[in-house]
């Protein structure tokens, strides 16, 4: 099944932690990343769609900014590994062949509002009659049930609900968001860990299970603590100025961009006496007023005064500095700081090029494979492997329907009656 | 028999701080034995990190180490006296998987680096999630979260175009990122093991799941050749799609209005003021490309409303719409998380009953349990010398008084 041909510079192939699980993903974009973990460990992902293409298909970015279903950059990125096939489930000759792919599969992924899987009479009671050992995953916004069950929520709005998008910003402005879908991922990422405890745990048992994720319940994870602070302390965590949260930690101008110097840099620790030589032997002006006692206590790392006495030494002395010398430097002194990196920089970040982290997947409409982000984690046994380039649409059409026993005459008719 | 997933599975657990103490906390929370090794030489500075009961500090009082810590086990062990280490063997034999999340070399320094623990329990799962990974010229590298957030560029890609990278706010990989690749390899490497009897090493670097996630990003970076840039709450193609502001101090609605079907509900909601009757505002494209003075002209009419009020009669017409909610309106006031239990309170016999996060999904026959509250620092010490170890009273005492148990 696995083809290392369809990647360049790919691992040579060895054994798969995921092997023989099967996996249905009729998933959309809150749940596309949450297959793709799964398929490059090594399961049989198999993803269903509409014969229209699915969602992410038409989410940009595009190769070469041009619409078109094979094209969305997205999908390839979200989609790898998986074999690909058309199927309306929306009709009734649709769900019947759906059912003939249930009986061979351990998990089910899917992302519909509520109940929708029910009117197709494939909730999980159905499935489980079918194929008792059966993990259905239902990843959506706000979970199967409850008041804002039927709510709408792009990405933006489980970020609001779920409370990260209060916490980022600037104090003068609306809140922003983080970058990139993250809510939709979170959605995602959870669901994974949660679909694998069900699949093992179905493995020993022989009994699968309905798993029910709230993309918003996955959101409030990422709080931190500000559900402890307000339950301990009374008070409610606001977003921080992102230019000094207080004295020495926070993001800072340089020459050539920005840096970030973590908390654990000043105040009471080691880094804060490195930072303190490392100024001096490199002739910041006024560097003693950095050396009271008063710079180890929290309190007054928070106040309006000493944010304004390290800015005034610090962030002439930064400007003056590149963000490659300051991390680099300020790493072999052993203090915790970080360039704030911009794409074009990951892909030049010498450290991710040591473990090569980039890998090339071949494309359809291109003659060059496509340099896309690789392993999340090294596993010495069972190595992280992209299988196959995301699927065309309907590309594995013939080969999976002939797996269930649809033949080609039944297969025609499916096509002709526009079912697949 | 609780009949959870993990049940049988034990972990020995050198992770501290953020995310690997919440991968472990996963595990935990699904059956796992979790043993937190701990040791009051070298303490955990989530331990020491606010808020704290009644925001009095102390080492068993911290709110954000115990919501990362539940239904662990905690030991302390003093690595570096020259005793621990026969101890900490007998532990890991009795094992099956080993995590930690310091930087490469300290877990070797304890002499339970990957070699060593191979050679006693030969199929052991090893996970070592430093922040750069276990190899390469920026391995020794030190930092959070929040450095990870920079590394990686999600700073750099989140905020106001022209302004200083915003970010989350937060120490955001830690929190989901991690802890959730993390577990899912350790969950893929236990399978592994399960048919082929093969444990393994997993080097995880702590960049390389947030790297992961940006992958579209970088996609249109190496294809396009385009570097992105921070764009606030600006959607690719639709509009009005971002922050407005609402009744009330620092209270917000979020709108994501993806087509005109959603438009024309938002219009009737607010009561069809005269400017949106001009012709621009009735299809994405133009308002995509006027969103700018769209927001503005959005902005004072939701400014009218209360955002709950407003987010429950847009949604009622089909509209994305969610009010911006803090920690408090999360807690006290949402009706939903309130259905499904997310919040749920463990009583710590220190902090008395305080609230933890349920993990975000809902299993129909083994539901993950909290089923206690973190431990104290050293609280099962004599426990598990005792029952796991075989040490009697005598001799836990006696390592005790020698300092090896601090």
């Amino acid at each position: 099944m696995a083809d290392s041909s369809f990647v360049v510079n790919g691992p040579t192939v060895r054994p798969a932690a995921l092997a023989g699980i099967r996996v249905l993903d009729i998933s959309g974009p809150i749940g596309n990343y949450c297959g793709k973990l799964f398929a490059d460990m090594g399961a049989d992902v198999i993803l269903i769609e509409p014969p229209t293409g699915t969602q992410l298909r038409f989410e940009p970015p595009f190769l070469d900014d041009t619409v078109g279903l094979e094209r969305s950059l997205s999908y390839a990125y979200h989609n790898t590994s998986k074999r690909g096939i058309t199927l309306d489930l929306g009709v009734g000759a649709g769900q019947d062949i759906f059912r003939r792919l249930v009986t061979t599969a351990d998990i089910v992924l899917e992302t519909e509002k509520p109940e929708v899987m029910q009117h197709r009479e494939l909730d999980y009671e159905a499935l489980a009659r079918l194929n008792p050992r059966i993990v259905l995953t239902s990843i959506t916004p706000f979970g199967q049930t409850g008041p804002y069950a039927e709510f709408e929520a792009e990405d933006l709005i489980g970020l609001a609900l779920g409370g990260l998008l209060y916490m980022g910003g600037y104090l003068d402005s609306a809140p922003t968001r983080v970058h990139g879908n993250q809510a939709y991922l979170g959605a995602s990422m959870f669901g994974a860990v949660a679909t694998m405890l069900a699949a093992l745990e179905a493995e020993c048992s022989g009994v699968g299970q309905h798993i029910d994720v709230s993309m918003q319940e996955c959101v409030s994870i990422a709080l931190e603590n500000a559900a402890q602070t307000y339950d301990l302390e009374g008070t409610v965590r606001k977003r921080p100025n992102p230019e000094q949260r207080y004295a020495g930690y926070g993001v800072f101008e340089c020459k050539d961009g920005y840096i970030y110097l973590g908390a654990r840099g000043i105040g009471r620790s080691k880094a804060w006496d490195r930072s303190l030589s490392w100024y001096a032997d490199e002739g910041m002006v006024g560097v003693e007023r950095l050396y009271g006692p008063e710079w180890s206590q929290i309190t007054y790392l928070k106040s309006e005064e000493a944010r304004h006495v390290f800015g005034e030494l610090f962030m002439p002395w930064a400007k003056a500095r590149t963000k490659a010398y300051l991390y680099h430097e300020g790493q072999r002194r052993k203090i915790p700081l970080a360039p704030v990196n911009c794409p074009a920089d990951l892909l030049a970040n010498p450290q991710l090029k040591f473990r090569e982290h980039f890998v090339s997947v071949k494309h359809v409409l291109r003659d060059q494979p496509l340099l896309m982000p690789g392993a999340p984690y090294k596993l010495s046994e069972t190595p992280w492997h992209i299988q196959r380039p995301a699927p065309k649409l309907g590309e594995h059409n013939i080969e999976v329907y002939r797996e269930i026993g649809v033949g080609l005459a039944e297969l025609s008719a499916l096509i002709s009656d526009g079912v697949v | 028999m609780r009949g959870l997933p993990l049940e049988g599975i034990r972990v020995v657990d050198f992770c501290w701080i953020g995310a690997g103490s919440f991968t472990t906390k996963i595990f935990a929370d699904m059956g796992a034995d979790v043993i937190k090794i701990e040791s009051s030489t070298r303490l955990d500075s989530l331990r020491r990190a606010a808020p704290y009961k009644d925001g009095k500090p102390g080492i068993n009082r911290s709110g954000y180490f115990a919501d990362r810590n539940t239904s662990k086990r905690g030991v302390t062990v003093n690595m570096k006296h020259p005793r621990a280490l026969d101890l900490i063997k007998k532990l890991i034999i009795r094992s099956d998987i080993i995590a930690n999340n310091f930087t490469p070399g300290v877990m070797e320094r304890f002499g339970i680096g990957y070699a060593e623990v191979r050679a006693i329990k030969p199929d052991i799962i090893y996970l070592s999630m430093s922040m750069q990974g276990s190899e390469g010229p920026e391995r020794d590298y030190r930092g959070t979260g929040g450095s990870i957030g920079a590394l990686t560029g999600l700073q750099y890609l989140s905020g106001l175009p022209g302004r200083v990278p915003a970010g989350t706010g937060t120490n955001y990989p830690d929190h989901i990122p991690n802890p959730c690749h993390a577990a899912f390899a350790l969950l893929a490497a236990l399978r592994y093991r399960r048919r082929t009897g093969k444990g393994q090493y997993i080097d995880f670097a702590q960049t390389e799941p947030m790297v992961a996630l940006i992958g579209p990003t970088i996609l249109d970076f190496t294809v396009n050749g385009r570097s992105q840039e921070r764009n606030g709450n600006q959607h690719p193609y639709a509009a009005p799609h971002g922050v407005y502001p609402c009744t009330g101090l620092d209270c917000w609605i979020a709108l994501a209005v993806i087509n005109d079907l959603q438009w024309n509900a938002l219009v009737e909601v607010i009561g069809a003021p005269k400017w949106t009757a001009e012709v621009r505002w009735k299809n994405t494209a133009t308002r995509h490309r006027d969103s700018v003075e769209l927001d503005y002209l959005l902005g004072h009419e939701t400014a009218k409303w209360n955002a709950r009020t407003l987010m429950k009669a847009l949604q009622a017409r089909g509209v994305s719409a969610g009010m911006v909610q803090n920690a408090e309106d999360l807690i006290m006031h949402d009706p939903q998380l309130a259905h499904r239990g997310h919040w749920i309170k463990l009583t710590h016999p220190e902090m008395g009953e305080t609230i933890y996060n349920a993990p975000p999904y809902r299993c129909s026959r083994t539901p993950a349990e909290l089923r206690s509250s973190a431990p104290l620092l050293g609280e099962h010490t004599r426990e598990i010398c005792i029952d796991l170890l075989g040490l009697s009273e005598a001799e836990v005492d006696e390592l005790i008084d020698q300092e090896v148990l601090k």
